[in-house]
């Protein structure tokens, strides 16, 4: 791989170089809430408070509204607008936790058909990671195959190592980032090693753990455990905020407004923790909260490597840390008991 | 017999890349069926649309009323019957009321055709037993006249079809044709009927006890409520159907209609991706019992 680096005074100048061409989107504190925002092309200050953004940078491709079709009532009948957004974007300091979510579920915006609204943002976007210096208590990604300081679903990878950040190029698109810019330099083998340490550091950082060998068989033999998932669920308040934090949720809703003779389509983020996200006029397959938890929990850790052969959990915590009820998904898992069919025969 | 999946999807149309954005269509008929049940019939606004358009019975398409929201309907009408499409609306929420209220002329949103449809190809030179209840006839007369513009493909064909009261049977035009049609045996019964019902009376799992049609090189094809459908598997079985015999279409809440914003999973299984269609022995190896 291609390494170069970057003096962290010549960051800015970086940024306003790939800012003429590109929507540079970094991390900044929008009502006091961290996430991916269009930068004011001046702030660097980011890079000294950032650990991760509350609002996971899905939003930046799966937004928590938007139009998807405008609509005019005329004499001759409908008229219908698409919104166009064909803009380059760079997503400027992801984690590679968030960066993994964002692969994770680019398979299922492109299953069968392709989602119009995601797939436009998503060609146009290139990802710059950072590697994470200072998780939280309640990181756990190396438990969920994610290196804090390493990616692969990237395109350029950042990592601190004092005065400068080490950068390595991992697409064609990234490499021709780096070539925009003058204040790209050559890297030396002590800078190499020293990033090296610093990754490895990271890693170290990582205290929490959970064991997710089995996961898929241990949920499959307790699925129908119902006292089970009713103790799992029975702190659980149905707030969501588990389902709009987390980087690999992407259920949503679609719905309507009109005034007089202008209206539009609206998607905007929904949660299976909700009861009225599944009602049905005469019934509602998830009514009971033990069932829209399970729901959850299965579909992270069952549905998904079932259907695509990967775990939905990415460990970047966000549940964990900002659940109102200190509900924790790894002591979930922790406490499942083990795959009843890898003993029974 | 052996489905282990049934697939071969039609594809949505999507109109500029765009699977969501939807096509005008204008409604042209409309039937009262019941108090709450109607039938819109419609037509693309771009005529030529109506003649490139195809799908396969069973499948379903999100009809939206612009300003009021969208819905998921199964498509009612036969794709041997190409002039209009059909769907039958049973009142029950937002956008159901809504098409309710709509008149001959008015424009609605169309997209789709989406999800799996009824195997048709494997149900040629086989008896086939319909078995519908309520709205739940919908999906099944796409299917049945599809079969029966193709009569002499398939072999002996028995239609068992209830609803709760007189009043609640869906397409009676429908039935008494089918009744009248010398090649088929057509059942109607009504959980209760009013005075001047002559028919059977009773829940169609237990007139098609009675019927008692015979398993042997035979398919069974069950649409209607979840309760109708529960306890039309066991008498089937009875009877000696084997669970790939027995084939039926599922009904979700969904919005996107094509896999992706997640309310209508069974497990790991999307309703509107990997069905609606289903046979009975995919429905006995789902994960989740929430169906």
């Amino acid at each position: 791989m291609i390494t170069k680096k970057i003096n962290k005074k010549d960051i800015r100048k970086l940024l306003m170089t790939w800012n003429q061409e590109f929507s540079v989107i970094v991390p900044t504190r929008e009502r006091g809430v961290a996430e991916m925002v269009r930068w004011d092309n001046n702030d660097i200050s980011f890079l000294d408070w950032y650990r991760n953004t509350v609002i996971a940078p899905k939003a930046c491709f799966l937004p928590q509204s938007e139009v998807m079709i405008s609509f005019q009532k005329k004499e001759t009948g409908y008229k219908i607008e698409v919104p166009r957004d064909e803009h380059k974007q760079i997503i400027f300091g992801i984690r590679p936790c968030d960066a993994r979510a964002i692969t994770i579920i680019d398979q299922v915006f492109a299953d069968i058909y392709d989602d119009y609204y995601y797939a436009s943002k998503r060609r146009n976007t290139l990802l710059l990671g950072l590697s994470c210096s200072n998780p939280y208590d309640s990181c756990f990604c190396t438990s969920s195959n994610v290196n804090p300081a390493e990616s692969e679903d990237v395109d350029l990878m950042f990592t601190d190592i004092g005065d400068e950040y080490v950068i390595e190029e991992l697409t064609s698109g990234g490499k021709a980032l780096l070539n925009m810019s003058n204040m790209i330099k050559k890297v030396t083998k002590a800078d190499v090693n020293r990033a090296k340490e610093m990754k490895a550091a990271s890693v170290e950082k990582l205290k929490k753990r959970v064991d997710t060998k089995d996961i898929e068989g241990r949920l499959r033999s307790c699925f129908n455990d119902r006292d089970l998932w009713e103790r799992v669920a029975a702190k659980c308040i149905s707030c969501g905020i588990c389902t709009f934090l987390c980087p690999t949720c992407f259920c949503f809703d679609i719905n309507d407004e009109m005034i007089h003779k202008h209206g539009a389509r609206y998607r905007g983020w929904d949660s299976c923790s909700f009861r009225s996200y599944t009602k049905m006029p005469m019934e509602n397959p998830r009514e009971e909260k033990w069932r829209r938890v399970r729901q959850r929990v299965c579909h992270k850790f069952e549905f998904y490597p079932i259907n695509l052969g990967i775990n939905a959990c990415t460990g970047c915590g966000r549940c964990i840390r900002l659940c109102p009820v200190n509900w924790d998904i790894t002591q979930v898992i922790s406490s499942l008991p083990a795959d009843i069919s890898m003993h029974s025969s | 017999m052996t489905i282990t999946q049934i697939k071969q999807n039609k594809k949505g149309l999507a109109l500029d890349g765009n699977v969501y954005l939807p096509r005008i269509m204008v409604i042209d008929r409309i039937i009262e069926e019941t108090p709450n049940v109607r039938t819109i019939h419609f037509h693309f606004k771009d005529t030529k649309l109506n003649k490139e358009f195809t799908f396969d019975s069973g499948q379903f398409a999100e009809l939206s009323i612009f300003g009021v929201g969208e819905a998921t309907f199964c498509i009612s009408s036969s794709p041997t019957r190409k002039d209009h499409l059909e769907c039958g609306i049973n009142r029950v929420g937002l956008v159901t009321n809504a098409l309710h209220r709509l008149g001959v002329g008015a424009e609605i949103g169309f997209r789709g055709p989406y999800g799996n449809h009824f195997p048709l190809d494997l149900m040629q030179d086989k008896n086939l037993v319909f078995i519908g209840g309520g709205i739940g006839l919908a999906p099944l007369r796409s299917l049945i006249w599809n079969v029966l513009d193709s009569r002499n493909k398939y072999a002996k064909i028995d239609i068992i079809y209830g609803a709760r009261s007189v009043s609640d049977l869906c397409f009676k035009y429908d039935l008494d044709t089918w009744e009248s049609d010398k090649t088929l045996n057509t059942v109607i019964t009504v959980d209760k009927g009013d005075g001047k019902w002559t028919g059977k009376q009773g829940f169609v799992s237990e007139v098609l006890q009675d019927v008692a049609p015979s398993c042997s090189n035979t398919i069974a094809v069950v649409c209607g409520p979840p309760v109708m459908i529960r306890s039309t598997f066991p008498v089937l079985e009875n009877l000696g159907f084997t669970p790939d015999q027995v084939i039926t279409t599922l009904e979700k809440r969904m919005k996107c209609g094509i896999g992706k914003c997640g309310r209508c999973n069974i497990g790991n299984l999307y309703v509107c991706r990997d069905g609606p269609v289903f046979t009975y022995s995919q429905i006995r190896e789902f994960i989740s019992d929430e169906y």
